[in-house]
């Protein structure tokens, strides 16, 4: 999968669709995003970064790192995606989110978020989605707000998830997976 | 029963407040250009009692309009029609001070100052500081996603916040933190403008106290200059506290008003704030300066008190221009820095348009614009012709890849803007992810995200990431 098209219409002709990492594109019921990836604008003096989702986490830092800065949360292994890391984190790293764009489970193609540090215009779906385990959209691409290289490790906290077991938090997720994914397409 | 009768009988006399004049002091927020009085304002002392007010409205189908202090910008907490408002600001307590754990644990209505206040013993303080501090409440900030001018280095509240309770429209509670497995829920509805619950704790952050801060200022011929200097200092791995520019009639306002010793007659001004640890602020300090070798004017705050004065000129700016006008409508977009020169080129070129003028004071740091229009309500036409000004303002930031609003909210003020920032597709996302709260739609409704109608009357000018659709029309 190279470009939004193609993705959108695998979307479109899927009845289940689970993202995966591995490069097998051969089943109808995965949907790779690895070959999905590459940088798409870097602005070290605005902190910005904005890469396609399945770029490596290495070759992401090793493009932060020519301008000594570094992407300011926990990454326990460097060979994963960014968006596999997007799909499991938790507040750390959405804590460094700006924007993002998605296709949802009806093939359309949104953005939230942006390029800047502040924006309060409508929710704030690319911290929502953080921690969504590729159940309610795909992610095609990610700003993050990066720091310079010496303030970046500190702001690295491997924080531990809790899982809070209320019933009603359950429905409500179930609700909004039904917003971005009404016809229940990602498993 | 009607609404307000319930209300009566089932909550303390003097929490309930009814009629012309008891209300009037609730038509409106700190955005005063629109007003409306509710049917009621509820003012509980107590999180029980808001569960009653949300037990009664829910019964009665009476929309719910939560209100903090007031101060907020875009009309936020406006009262809708026959709504019942439900003012947070009597809930005061401070629940816990945990200078171990680094956080307060406060209710909504404390304000924002009275957390540091509260916590300076410990030598700690709440990092986000918007400018209404000393009186904006912190369950406002969550629900507005507050912001300030130490945002670029120490966040938003969302980045400075570990849980809250909240309080469905069914009147249940759910706790929001920061380490839950699963969705985004916390930072969904930080900022979420009053639509998705009503916040009823708040577990904040607590910053350890920088042990200094130095103030530079610089004043510079061009605003070109100066956007350079913003780009270089951030470019050469510094993060400043604080990043400030202000443009020249911005500056001689200021300067008229709070007497800092601004240079007057430059044509851009830079305040950049430097703290942290004294072996690192010393020499970023020496960096900022030598970085800023095109600035025709620099000074380094030498003691406390004249850091303290350098910041009163900034911090009185919107108060000194509104000596200057009968009237000043406050803007509060936001754009990539590279484009702040160009950006602010065009607001200037608009003001000529206009016939209206405009002082430019930023958030450098971060890209956050707030143009101050100068208007006088008094003549007829004139506000809308502002109104047009503002959105011109905003289109502009969305065009170079920006935002509507930084951190002053939509609420009724930015409903036609939001047209312009997002898609139909888009919008129908946010009002599906309100009925997964609020399926009545009952809490504040009608603010912060347009109906799809209202894009569509405004001739669905969705401009995206400097993209206007169909470029190859003409547009007059």
């Amino acid at each position: 999968m190279k470009t939004i098209g193609e993705l959108q219409k695998k979307i479109r002709n899927a009845s289940q669709l689970r993202i995966s990492n591995s490069l097998d594109d051969s089943s109808d019921e995965l949907l790779n995003m690895n070959s999905y990836s590459g940088v798409v604008e870097y602005f070290p003096e605005e902190l910005v970064i904005t890469v396609k989702a399945g770029t490596l986490i290495k070759d992401l830092s090793q493009t932060l790192r020519k301008k000594n800065q570094a992407l300011p949360f926990f990454i326990e292994d460097d060979e994963k995606t960014i968006g596999s890391l997007y799909a499991t984190a938790g507040s750390d790293l959405s804590d460094s989110v700006l924007g993002v764009q998605i296709i949802n489970g009806k093939g359309d193609l949104l953005n939230f978020g942006g390029q800047v540090m502040k924006n309060v215009a409508g929710y704030d779906v690319s911290r929502l989605l953080v921690g969504s385990m590729g159940k309610l959209a795909v992610i095609t691409q990610i700003s993050f707000k990066v720091f310079p290289e010496k303030l970046a490790h500190e702001r690295r906290i491997n924080q531990q998830k809790k899982i809070n077991d209320s019933p009603l938090r359950e429905e409500i997720e179930q609700r909004l997976k039904n917003v971005f994914d009404p016809y229940g397409v990602f498993v | 029963m009607s609404t307000i009768s319930q209300l009566k009988k089932s909550l303390p006399k003097n929490i309930v407040l009814v009629g012309e004049e008891n209300t009037r002091p609730f038509e409106c927020d700190g955005l005063s250009v629109y007003k409306q009085k509710p049917m009621a304002v509820v003012l509980p002392n107590e999180v029980g009692q808001v569960k009653k007010v949300l037990e009664i409205c829910r019964k009665n189908k009476t929309p719910i309009v939560t209100r903090g202090a007031g101060t907020g910008l875009s009309g936020g907490a406006m009262p809708i029609k026959d709504s019942v408002v439900l003012g947070l600001s009597k809930l005061t307590k401070v629940i816990s001070i945990n200078p171990e754990e680094l956080t307060a644990v406060v209710e909504p209505g404390v304000r924002n100052l009275a957390i540091s206040e509260a916590a300076d013993e410990y030598d700690l303080y709440y990092a986000p500081d918007p400018s209404s501090q000393i009186a904006c409440t912190i369950g406002g900030n969550v629900a507005e996603n507050a912001g300030g001018v130490h945002c670029l280095k120490y966040g938003l509240t969302v980045q400075n916040i570990e849980s809250i309770k909240i309080l469905t429209i069914e009147g249940d509670e759910l706790v929001f933190s920061r380490d839950d497995e699963g969705l985004g829920l916390l930072a969904l509805m930080t900022g979420s403008e009053g639509l998705l619950g009503i916040i009823t704790e708040i577990t904040v952050k607590l910053t350890k106290k920088p042990e200094v801060a130095k103030l530079i200022m610089a004043g510079f011929d061009s605003v070109r200059d100066c956007a350079n200097g913003v780009a270089e200092i951030i470019k050469n791995g510094i993060i400043p506290a604080g990043l400030e520019m202000m443009d020249e009639f911005a500056i001689q306002a200021s300067e008229e008003f709070a007497r800092p010793g601004y240079p007057l007659g430059s044509k851009a001004l830079l305040l950049c704030e430097l703290d942290g640890s004294e072996e690192s602020v010393i020499p970023d300090v020496d960096t900022v300066v030598s970085l800023l070798s095109k600035a025709s004017s620099i000074r380094v705050s030498e003691s406390e008190e004249e850091r303290l004065l350098l910041w009163k000129g900034r911090k009185s700016a919107f108060p000194a221009v509104g000596r200057i006008s009968p009237d000043y409508y406050c803007m509060d977009g936001t754009i990539p820095k590279r484009h702040l020169a160009d950006v602010l080129e065009k607001i200037n070129a608009l003001s000529k348009r206009f016939n209206l003028r405009v002082a430019n004071v930023f958030h450098a740091g971060d890209g956050n614009l707030h143009p101050l229009i100068l208007y006088d309500a008094g003549v007829p036409g004139e506000l809308e012709k502002t109104e047009e000004f503002g959105n011109e303002i905003l289109k502009l930031c969305i065009e170079v890849g920006g935002s509507i609003t930084g951190e002053h909210g939509v609420g009724i003020e930015k409903l036609d803007a939001m047209c312009f920032q997002y898609s139909d597709a888009e919008l129908d996302v946010f009002h599906q992810i309100k009925a997964a709260f609020d399926p009545q739609t009952l809490l504040n409704p009608g603010k912060a995200v347009p109906s799809l109608h209202r894009c569509a009357e405004l001739g669905n000018m969705h401009v995206h990431q400097g993209n206007l659709p169909h470029p190859e029309l003409e547009r007059f």
